[in-house]
């Protein structure tokens, strides 16, 4: 009997924070411009910026000194590569890196006087390529087209060369290439940029959207002295875990829908790959979602001023990114940012998101990830109702009352005051 | 006029004494980026990135190609894999990034004149990671096919200058203007760090102008400067124009000196450059503040500006392949004129008449906070607007 009745107060008590924290979310507009604008914008944004997924047609310049057939024909397949556009065709070095700096190309491709003539003595033969490194983008499209053009004109040349030897049929085809290769690109054969950051800036931004917001609405509950109204007085400073328990399901029920637009109407709407189970990635983003909210109110209790989290964490963001092994490569980050890694749901968060949207992995195949997040969810519920219970910690009603009709006064007077200096002022002026 | 911004000026380094806390927390954050990015970087490109082996001819070959793969820079074996289903499974599970399959029977393949068949899976779900160990691999098997043909061709008696032309008739000589090495960090941090550095500051300057209204203090400050608003906030801003600018050249100074990132342009060009960055974050901060002279919501849209800088700057993925809107939008982000500076200069060596519109750009950021002048100075008098 006293269980069900514990029970009954303590859904009653939950029920009682949760629609006084849904109705702060609603109210505050600074949590509204956080939550739904940055929420809902980004990843439209994002989409919008990266919208052609690779670098093609990058302008090159050609200055073909040799102005031999093979020459021509090397230029030829450069344009005809997705990879690069021959822009401009110019008769000396100095133009095309004139033209390089005016920035209208980014890679020459160079053919030495004698070309020509060093391939038809059957020796060796240089190509120079210039590329412009102020984007990798530019760089790995420049750099594969014409690594492809030259691997295709290496064996065509050395079929004639092989044939002048009397080696032909299959027997050169052999010796050109003794050991074949294909190679298959799995998952996203495009290599887009788009498929390849998007993921990974969703879950970002649903991560850290909600650090914001969370962190505005315990910095302003802790400015306006407002933990009177947010716990329950009959607790007594006990059981605070039902408090925490009440704001997390709101932040939860709120956040159901954006992510819901953002992780699957967004990559809908744009093409995304996304060749996971929807039923492994809903199962997977649990987890996620609780571990990230605990985890911002745990670092909410920490602020004294509303905006102090915003002002202070943002620049987090990338760092971010950058731990959680997309950007560089996880197995070449050091053991120490590793770790600290660890510390944020965001990591195993993109991680595990994208391995099974983008790769396709299962829940059982992201287990790991799975299962820090469940201990994540675990460890920072445990230090919110810590930080909860002893930062802020409970004293009598009277007390608190006191000091919130103090601090509702105290604004009045600066008012006053302020007032008043006004008033001086326009005296003074007169 | 001087007068209004030395009182501005020294209340405001009282007001930072007496509440340090978010300069420090500032300052520790822009050298924890650093501190951070420097380190996760220090190897210039990623090197030994784990890759698999599926070996199922087990031959003396197979173990040979085994061996030089792992020798190479760029990837190392991390797992010999008995099934293809394996192999692909460990890529699921991130551990490799590609993996080569041997079949079986290539070395006899391979001596009894037949064309045995490679193949390679390469994931490409991770950009930088999955085409590094493409390269290499490429690299790699086109290496090994030169060595079977030299191997075949000695054997026929040609002489070894004649193999080269035989086995490889075109060399790719590579240049790379402006970061001869390749190097990822000095492309990458040259402009994400002053990137972090001027998001914060713009935060920080908003927060300065900002707080006055939200603690109601703006209209004593005001009076107190003789009504006068543009001494006012320039005195107010001025020591973090000072501390960031600090900042930020040393900053560059760690950059450019002490980890030697290539720079082929004059380095003062960058260092003026950056302290334009600051001044213009700081200007765009008063214009936001203007237009909403509501704390807590100018901070929010700084912050959802800032963070875009990142990514309209143009250092990740090239401006030229945005729709033309975003190419627009673009030029409203003094990073990306930074960065387009620091290309110009630093990478091309390139003189002021090629480069001046970003430098013009730059300037007229200045001129931002004069659009809201009005507006700043009547909700700094008349203390109008929300407080939070």
């Amino acid at each position: 009997m006293n269980i069900l009745k514990n029970m009954e107060q303590s859904l009653s008590d939950i029920w009682h924070v949760f629609s006084l924290e849904m109705r702060r979310i609603f109210t505050d507009s600074g949590v509204i411009l956080v939550f739904f604008v940055a929420g809902l914008v980004y990843p439209f944004l994002f989409n919008l910026i990266y919208q052609q997924e690779t670098v093609l047609n990058v302008p090159v310049a050609i200055v073909d000194d040799a102005q031999c057939d093979e020459s021509k024909r090397f230029a030829r397949k450069l344009d005809a590569t997705p990879e690069m556009e021959v822009a401009y065709r110019c008769s000396t070095m100095a133009e095309a890196e004139s033209l390089m700096r005016q920035r209208r190309i980014n890679g020459i491709i160079y053919f030495p006087r004698d070309y020509g003539e060093r391939l038809a003595r059957l020796e060796q033969a240089t190509v120079a390529i210039y590329s412009d490194m102020s984007s990798f983008l530019y760089y790995k499209s420049v750099l594969t087209g014409s690594n492809m053009v030259m691997l295709d004109e290496m064996k065509q040349i050395q079929f004639k060369r092989y044939s002048m030897k009397g080696i032909t049929g299959e027997r050169a085809a052999e010796l050109v290439s003794p050991v074949p290769y294909d190679d298959v690109k799995l998952f996203m054969p495009g290599g887009g940029f788009t498929s390849f950051l998007i993921p990974a800036l969703l879950i970002l931004v649903i991560h850290q959207t909600l650090f914001f917001g969370i962190g505005m609405l315990g910095g302003t509950a802790r400015e306006d002295k407002l933990e009177i109204e947010l716990i329950p007085e009959h607790l007594r400073g006990r059981s605070v875990h039902r408090v925490i328990i009440g704001r997390a399901l709101a932040y939860y029920v709120v956040y159901a829908g954006i992510v819901a637009i953002d992780l699957f109407l967004v990559p809908y709407l744009f093409r995304l790959p996304q060749v996971g189970r929807v039923s492994d990635m809903l199962l997977f983003l649990q987890p996620f979602m609780f571990a990230a909210i605990f985890f911002a109110m745990t670092f909410a209790s920490l602020l004294k001023h509303r905006e102090s989290g915003i002002l202070t964490m943002v620049f987090f963001s990338i760092i971010l990114l950058f731990l959680s092994g997309m950007a560089w490569p996880r197995s070449n980050i050091p053991v120490v940012w590793r770790v600290l890694s660890y510390l944020f749901p965001s990591t195993h968060g993109i991680q595990g998101f994208i391995r099974i949207s983008t790769l396709g992995a299962t829940l059982q195949e992201v287990r790991v990830e799975y299962i820090g997040l469940c201990l994540q969810t675990v460890f920072y519920f445990i230090t919110a109702t810590w930080a909860q219970r002893y930062i802020n910690r409970y004293r009598p009603i009277e007390e608190r009352m006191a000091e919130r009709r103090d601090h509702i006064m105290q604004r009045l007077a600066d008012r006053r005051t302020a007032r008043q200096s006004m008033n001086r002022t326009s005296v003074l002026k007169k | 006029m001087f007068r209004p911004f030395a009182y501005s000026f020294r209340r405001e380094l009282r007001r930072i004494a007496k509440h340090p806390s978010h300069m420090i927390i500032l300052t520790l954050g822009i050298i924890f980026s650093y501190v951070f990015f420097l380190t996760l970087m220090d190897e210039g490109q990623p090197e030994n990135l784990p890759i698999g082996v599926v070996d199922m001819d087990g031959s003396y070959l197979s173990r040979r190609l085994c061996h030089e793969l792992d020798a190479t820079q760029g990837i190392s074996i991390k797992a010999v894999y008995s099934s293809h289903r394996e192999a692909r499974e460990a890529m699921q599970r991130q551990e490799i990034y590609a993996f080569v399959e041997i079949p079986h029977g290539t070395y006899a393949d391979l001596l009894d004149f037949k064309t045995p068949h490679l193949s390679m899976y390469i994931n490409n779900a991770y950009l930088l990671a999955g085409s590094l160990s493409w390269k290499t691999l490429l690299t790699m098997s086109n290496l090994a096919s030169g060595a079977v043909q030299r191997e075949i061709l000695r054997k026929q008696g040609f002489d070894e200058e004649r193999i080269m032309g035989l086995i490889q008739p075109i060399v790719v000589d590579t240049h790379q203007i402006g970061n001869p090495m390749a190097n990822y960090p000095a492309y990458l941090l040259t402009t994400i760090l002053p990137g972090i550095l001027a998001l914060l500051v713009l935060l920080m300057s908003i927060y300065a102008v900002g707080v006055e209204l939200k603690d109601q203090t703006s209209r004593e400050w005001i009076a107190a400067c003789q009504g006068d608003v543009t001494a006012a906030v320039l005195g107010k801003l001025t020591p973090y124009t000072l501390w960031f600018s600090f900042l930020a050249i040393v900053g560059n100074i760690v950059l450019f000196v002490f980890f030697r990132f290539p720079i082929e342009g004059p380095f003062w060009v960058l260092q003026l450059a950056i302290v334009g960055v600051v001044v213009a974050m700081q200007a765009i901060g008063v214009f936001l503040v203007g237009v909403l002279p509501v704390m807590r919501d100018a901070i929010s849209i700084g912050a959802f500006y800032g963070i875009l800088g990142f990514s309209l700057s143009g250092f990740t993925y090239p401006v030229t392949h945005m729709g033309p809107a975003l190419q627009a939008l673009c030029n409203f982000f003094p990073l990306r004129h930074y960065y387009m500076i620091y290309v110009h200069s630093a990478m091309f060596n390139n003189t002021l008449s090629l480069y001046w519109p970003h430098v013009c750009a730059m300037v007229a950021f200045l001129l931002l906070p004069a659009i809201t002048h009005r507006r700043l100075s009547r909700a700094y008098n008349l203390m109008n607007y929300p407080l939070k």
